[in-house]
């Protein structure tokens, strides 16, 4: 047997081996790879979709060093149906024993080693059956009898439609089921992992302080928006585009849901939660959602006109116009002499802060709000540039030569 | 710098393009001695000339305003970026050419309607060149010499072409805006143009459609919905029959992969202003997805529904295609002929002038739809839109 120990040849072809193999990593700032593993530590099922050859697999395989567990790869496109869902096994007696549905090694090992990351590659070029007897594997956790303990984490990769060359479509009702995080090569990362650098995944880090209110702000974020859209709840593909990809129903809207708690607790930045979330409910879907929850951070138009001396405005002008527009928007709503006052110190402070343009529209309609008998107040005088402004620009409508 | 007169600009620019309010306050502005004009970076800081804000007119100045805020509305940077790696592209002179492809595809609809054209800006046609295209296209198109000479001075920044100048303040300096932030801009402008198109000109009503949907090519499309439309089909494990591997696993149950090659109908509608060389192309997609599919070339149909047989003809006896011809310009008639043969799939290349059937054919259904601007005389006739259950592709 240990003929080849015995060759001092394939010896040397093995060291040369092991040399290769001899890589680093370093931490490194790459979205994708925190996105992967945010959504790994959530515990939701990834799909990570991505042309032939660009290392889907070797990303999986460090992410599944550094987090220290074992990974078991099954292709899903060589497999049959039964593999996941059981082979049945004739008994002696089936009328009396039942047929039982025996699980493939793989699972067993899984289920024995209690941790893993199961990695099922090749998933849009699995038959129709394999892709049925899927779903029960990624969302029960179910292989024939056996039950996948809660350590193991379920990661699959397809090809995209234009590139796999005989592929089946992924099913809506599979493909509800997955983030899908879009997976692209950074040439610099590619590089230096070549040079035997590659980055670090490491788990994010949950600051224990923040669990609660992450849940409270990823609830309000996910109901607000849905309470105002009604019609994004649930959303079947229609576009053939978007066949394949993620869409929105209550089961992934719950995804976006953990996937906000984790990051808000986690502390990702905004980049990293809009692949998720965008991944799990689609784009259309996910950046309103996004949208929202920028505006969720603006200062509340009641507390600024509360107290418009200590108020802060945000620094983007659209953002800062939006916030105007909002206070206007609460003193016609409310309309009271003390209010309206409050609304120019606002305005004022807008002016003083930022650019003047913005104040412009907000402004003029403040303006129109006026009753009888309200005093004017002397912080108008300070926004007579923005008159001049506004007229300059009425002036160019005639059109200079 | 007389900031008034820059923000008064803005201010016009958002008057008479309201529908890019959101992007142009979101844009910062910076003065610059560096910047000859106006020039933007990909984190949507906007470097201005004091100099040149002094020369321009109000109104033309809002004009830049509006064309600089549409290199990153249109994510120049980035295309340019994927442009240079797909066609190995370096230096500045390349950078240059996409700056002006860039400008030609913002140019031919940005100006007019209150906001002047500004002295120097290119125009396709300054380059002999169709308006309409888009900046990939346009690179295709030309190259430098002395026709270009006008715009060496062109400078619209990092925002534009993707090349990073000495005076950009990079992703850390103050007021730039993260990846995020940028997509959900973008978003908001285009949802703005889709919900409320009215006074919207074409092209960016086509931008706002294709922001985050980026139109696929027809060929894949096509591809994609027959698979699906076959899948299940063709090939499918069964129990039926026992496994290959049976022998060795005894007491152990396993299925069979069974192998039935999909049957395809083609229905090819050859009364309206499809182009032979169209029909031909799809047609031959079609065989070859089939064929990719593991059926053979009797298992493609093809049935075409008007008397132009020469049309399809040589192709479907090159490519050993039956050809049963006849029927009219009802693609109903054309349908009954296929379910007879009892077909996995139907795929019918059509231009979408003709009834559908009313039922529910009982095989998937791909439609190929040619898309063609209506025709004149036909103005008072109003086609069916392809039904519900079909699957619809618009192909070409």
């Amino acid at each position: 047997m240990p003929i080849a120990m015995e060759n001092p040849a394939l010896d040397a072809a093995a060291d040369l081996l092991a040399l290769l193999h001899d890589t680093t990593t370093e931490p490194r700032a790459d979205s994708q790879l925190e996105a992967l593993t945010l959504a790994v530590s959530a515990d939701l099922p990834v799909l990570l979709w991505g042309e032939p050859g660009i290392g889907k697999t070797a990303a999986l395989n460090h992410l599944a060093d550094s987090l220290d567990l074992p990974l078991t790869t099954v292709i899903a496109s060589v497999h049959e149906p039964s593999d996941f869902s059981g082979l049945p096994v004739v008994g002696d007696d089936p009328a009396v024993q039942g047929v039982p549905m025996a699980p493939p090694d793989w699972a067993v090992q899984l289920v024995r080693a209690g941790q893993g990351l199961l990695f099922l590659d090749e998933l849009s070029t699995a038959p129709p059956a394999v892709q049925a007897a899927l779903l029960r594997l990624v969302l029960e956790r179910r292989v024939g009898t056996l039950r996948l303990p809660p350590g193991v984490r379920i990661v699959a990769a397809a090809n995209p439609r234009s590139s796999a060359a005989d592929g089946w479509e992924l099913s809506p009702p599979l493909a509800n089921r997955f983030v899908h995080l879009q997976w692209t090569y950074d040439h610099d990362v590619v590089v230096r992992g070549l040079g035997g650098t590659w980055p670090r995944a490491a788990l994010p880090r949950l600051d224990p302080r923040r669990l609660h209110d992450s849940v409270a702000f990823a609830r309000r974020a996910v109901c607000e928006l849905l309470a105002a859209r009604p019609g994004l709840v649930h959303q079947l593909p229609k576009n053939e585009t978007r066949r394949g990809g993620a869409w929105p129903s209550p089961r992934s809207w719950e995804m976006t849901l953990r996937l906000i708690a984790f990051a808000t607790a986690a502390d990702t930045t905004r980049d990293v939660l809009s692949m998720l979330v965008r991944g799990a409910v689609g784009d259309g879907p996910g950046l309103e959602l996004l949208a929202s929850m920028d505006r969720m951070d603006l200062p509340d138009p009641e507390t600024l006109l509360a107290d418009p001396a200590s108020a802060v405005l945000p620094e983007r002008g659209d953002l800062r116009q939006t916030v105007l527009d909002g206070v206007v928007a609460a003193v016609r709503k409310r309309p009271d002499q003390s209010r309206w006052d409050a609304a120019w110190a606002l305005l004022v402070l807008a002016l003083e802060t930022g650019a003047p343009d913005l104040v412009v529209v907000p402004a003029t309609t403040l303006a129109a709000l006026r009753r009888d008998d309200w005093q004017v107040p002397a912080a108008i005088e300070r926004l007579a540039g923005v008159v001049s402004l506004s007229q300059r620009a009425d002036r160019a409508v005639g059109g200079p030569k | 710098m007389d900031e008034e007169k820059l923000f008064a600009a803005r201010l016009h620019a958002v008057r008479c393009r309201p529908y890019l309010a959101t992007a142009l306050f979101a844009l910062h502005p910076v003065e610059s001695q560096h910047v000859p004009t106006m020039a933007v970076d990909e984190h949507w800081r906007c470097y201005v000339s004091p100099r040149f804000v002094d020369s321009m007119p109000l109104a033309m100045l809002a004009g830049v305003w509006v064309h600089e805020v549409s290199h990153l509305l249109r994510d120049h940077h980035g295309r340019g970026d994927r442009y240079a790696a797909e066609h190995e592209l370096t230096g500045p002179g390349e950078r240059l050419r996409m700056n002006i492809a860039a400008d030609c595809e913002i140019n031919d609809d940005v100006f007019g309607h209150g906001l002047p054209r500004p002295k120097g800006s290119v125009h396709p046609r300054d380059l002999k060149l169709p308006s309409g295209l888009l900046m990939e296209e346009y690179l295709g198109q030309f190259t430098l010499g002395p026709w270009t000479d006008d715009w060496a001075w062109l400078e619209c920044g990092s925002g534009a072409d993707g090349l990073v100048r000495p005076w950009d303040l990079g992703p850390d300096g103050a007021h730039g805006l993260s990846e995020h932030e940028r997509d959900a801009i973008r978003f908001l402008v285009a949802q703005g143009i889709k919900g409320n198109p009215g006074d919207v000109p074409e092209g960016w009503q086509r931008w706002a459609e294709e922001a985050f949907h980026p139109p696929q090519p027809w060929r894949e499309l096509l591809g994609a919905a027959l698979r699906s439309a076959i899948s299940g089909a063709g090939e499918d494990y069964t129990y039926g029959r026992p496994a290959r591997r049976s022998a060795s696993l005894p007491g152990v149950v396993l299925p069979s992969l069974r192998r039935r090659p999909p049957r395809v109908y083609v229905i090819v509608d050859t009364s309206g202003s499809v182009s032979d060389a169209e029909l031909g192309s799809a047609i031959l997609e079609i065989a070859a997805i089939t064929r990719a599919l593991g059926g053979r070339r009797d298992h493609v149909s093809v049935l075409s529904c008007d008397a132009a047989v020469h049309v399809t003809g040589p192709l479907c006896q090159a490519e050993g295609i039956p050809l049963i011809g006849g029927g009219g310009t009802d693609l109903r008639a054309g349908f009954d002929t296929a379910l007879r043969g009892r077909p996995d799939a139907i795929v019918a290349l059509t231009d979408g002038q003709t009834p559908w059937p009313v039922a529910r054919p009982s095989c998937r259904t791909v439609v190929g739809l040619f898309n063609r601007p209506r025709r004149p005389e036909d103005s008072d006739y109003v086609p069916d839109q392809p039904p519900a259950w079909a699957k619809v592709v618009t192909v070409g």
